[in-house]
């Protein structure tokens, strides 16, 4: 029976290998291995064709000294300000729900729409309605607000102010809503009671026993922004700005792309992506330790 | 509940309601509009009501190229991520072996990555191998960016299985795949649902691989392919508006059928543990 079960371990082993292979496989050919080869390339000068050069650390020291970098460095950490918006509205806007309330599903659909359509669509919806011709500066006109009527695409800050507020804040709504919903649904419903019969109002339940309750879910939800901001933000900036005006919404990511594949320098922007490697595994080690985290198990 | 406090909480509502889908309105009554309408009546719907834009949107802009190829590339590559994804996410939440562990963590740390970052080298691969331009190289590595998320919720879900049934079957003497195929599979069907919609979405919406990898235009998925027309040189916002309706049509169905799987879905991906 010893040998029999020993037996039956050793080929578990073997056939969780198998399993796994095509998975390990697949990520190690096309994220580790380029995400690793960033690093050699980084001290080269290739251009994506023909030689490459080893030129130590001189990619490093252009970087250093380029106003590009410094710019996408404070653009990404610019965007991080929106954070606690697209955090704490959703919060909120959960906290009214939770009692239930009519026509809520209604208002579900409507908020997560935007959800769905998919980053590529919804930077060509924005970059539609704010441009200095479009609906918004039609309706802010006809508003007699003729001096809210601004350029928004085109003057390097408001572009910014743009982004952050629509990608960091209003994309932000609808998942976080629910999220938040689902998460409070699990609250033990005698907390709320107990709180009731104190006399606590609104305000003090909503700070005292919500936020405490769903603590995971809020820090969760911090962690997915922090990524979809640095990492993940791509599709939207190439569709509701290009990074434009000039690099005032190109974050490190977006930098990647145009270094490497418009200005052909793939060795200088392998440098970028040794900056954003770090960026990540410091985030990636964060939401993992969130998720493995002994009081989550 | 007090009646002022509800009142202020759908005028809250109503206000978020708004915001999201006045935008989405907009380019809808836009996309109806002659190019001449346009210019003078930006905010109001349309007073003569015109199908042009769609025609001049699917004609010119070969929108039915990139529909071809999201028929073809999205449920080949699904195949892929479906079964790597059960096959993975089985033995990582169900199986005892060496590295577990490790081999886990590399596996969630990968998924962080932003497409960018690998881009630069997985253009270089693809293009040594003959990948670009090919709808086996999109699928690949598509599914090998997406599938870490999906093995993840994966081994979430079959790691909560009840032990008792898979153990006698065990002991029964059927095989791993056997476990796997007959008894796990079966269970996780509703976690499959939304491992299909996660999956769908995460592909149906990906730019940065697809702009890389399929340069030629008959190759273009529908989201490269509008991403493409808007970079064109003097679109009218009318057509651009008819595009992005057509690209939204099969999110939004998706989304009007599987709202359910949706919601859910959206929380699958940060369960605890």
């Amino acid at each position: 029976m010893a040998l029999r079960k020993t037996n039956l371990q050793t080929q578990e082993k073997r056939d969780a290998y198998w399993l796994i292979a095509p998975l390990m496989i697949l990520t190690f050919v096309f994220i580790l291995f380029p995400a690793v080869s960033n690093f050699y390339y980084s001290f080269t000068d290739w251009k994506g064709f023909g030689f490459v050069n080893w030129i130590g650390f001189d990619n490093f020291s252009t970087m250093f000294q380029d106003d590009r970098f410094w710019q996408s460095i404070k653009n990404t950490l610019f965007l991080l300000l929106f954070i606690p918006g697209g955090v704490f509205i959703p919060l909120c806007l959960a906290a009214l729900l939770r009692g239930g309330l009519k026509g809520w599903k209604f208002f579900r659909a409507v908020i997560y729409l935007p959800n769905v359509l998919g980053y590529v669509i919804l930077g060509m919806v924005f970059n539609l309605f704010l441009r200095s011709n479009g609906p918004l500066n039609s309706l802010l006109q006809m508003a007699g607000l003729h001096s809210w009527a601004l350029d928004w695409l085109n003057r390097p800050f408001l572009a910014l102010l743009s982004l952050g507020l629509i990608y960091g804040v209003l994309m932000r709504i609808g998942f976080g809503t629910i999220y938040f919903l689902a998460a409070m649904g699990g609250i033990d419903e005698q907390l709320y009671e107990a709180a009731r019969i104190d006399g606590a109002g609104w305000w003090t339940t909503f700070w005292k026993i919500t936020l405490p309750s769903i603590r995971f879910n809020i820090e969760f939800l911090v962690v997915m922004s922090v990524i979809e901001n640095v990492a993940r933000a791509f599709s939207f900036i190439y569709t509701f700005s290009h990074g434009g005006p000039g690099y005032s919404t190109s974050t490190l990511e977006y930098g990647l792309y145009s270094l490497g594949f418009i200005n052909s320098k793939m060795g200088y922007a392998s440098a970028w992506a040794v900056v954003l490697f770090f960026i990540c595994a410091i985030i990636a080690i964060m939401q993992i330790r969130l998720m493995r985290r002994p009081e989550n198990e | 509940m007090n009646k002022n406090v509800k009142i202020i909480i759908y005028i809250v509502l109503l206000f978020f309601a708004i915001v999201s889908i006045y935008p989405l309105y907009h380019v809808v009554i836009t996309s109806f509009k002659s190019v001449n309408e346009y210019l003078d009546n930006r905010v109001l719907p349309p007073i003569h009501w015109v199908t042009d834009n769609y025609k001049v949107a699917i004609e010119q802009g070969n929108m039915l190229y990139y529909f071809w190829n999201n028929i073809i590339l999205i449920p080949a590559a699904m195949v892929f991520y479906l079964l790597i994804c059960i096959m993975a996410g089985f033995a990582f939440g169900r199986l005892k072996f060496r590295f577990r562990l490790p081999l886990f963590l590399i596996i969630l740390f990968l998924m962080i990555f932003p497409q960018m970052l690998l881009s630069l080298q997985i253009f270089q691969l693809c293009a040594k191998f003959h990948l670009t331009n090919s709808y086996l190289g999109v699928i690949l590595v598509w599914t090998a960016y997406f599938a870490p998320f999906g093995t993840y919720i994966m081994s979430t879900y079959f790691s909560t299985l009840p032990y008792e049934i898979i153990e006698s079957a065990r002991i029964d003497g059927a095989s791993t795949w056997g476990i796997l195929t007959k008894i796990a599979t079966p269970m996780a069907l509703p976690m499959m649902g939304i491992l299909v919609i996660i999956g769908f979405q995460s592909m149906w919406n990906e730019l940065p691989f697809s702009l890389l990898l399929l340069q030629k235009m008959e190759m273009r998925t529908v989201t490269l392919g509008i991403a493409m027309i808007q970079g064109q040189y003097g679109i009218p916002d009318t057509t651009q508006s008819a595009v992005i309706l057509i690209a939204s049509a099969i999110p939004m169905l998706v989304f009007v059928f599987f709202q359910k799987y949706i919601a859910t879905g959206a929380f699958s991906g940060a369960l605890k543990g």
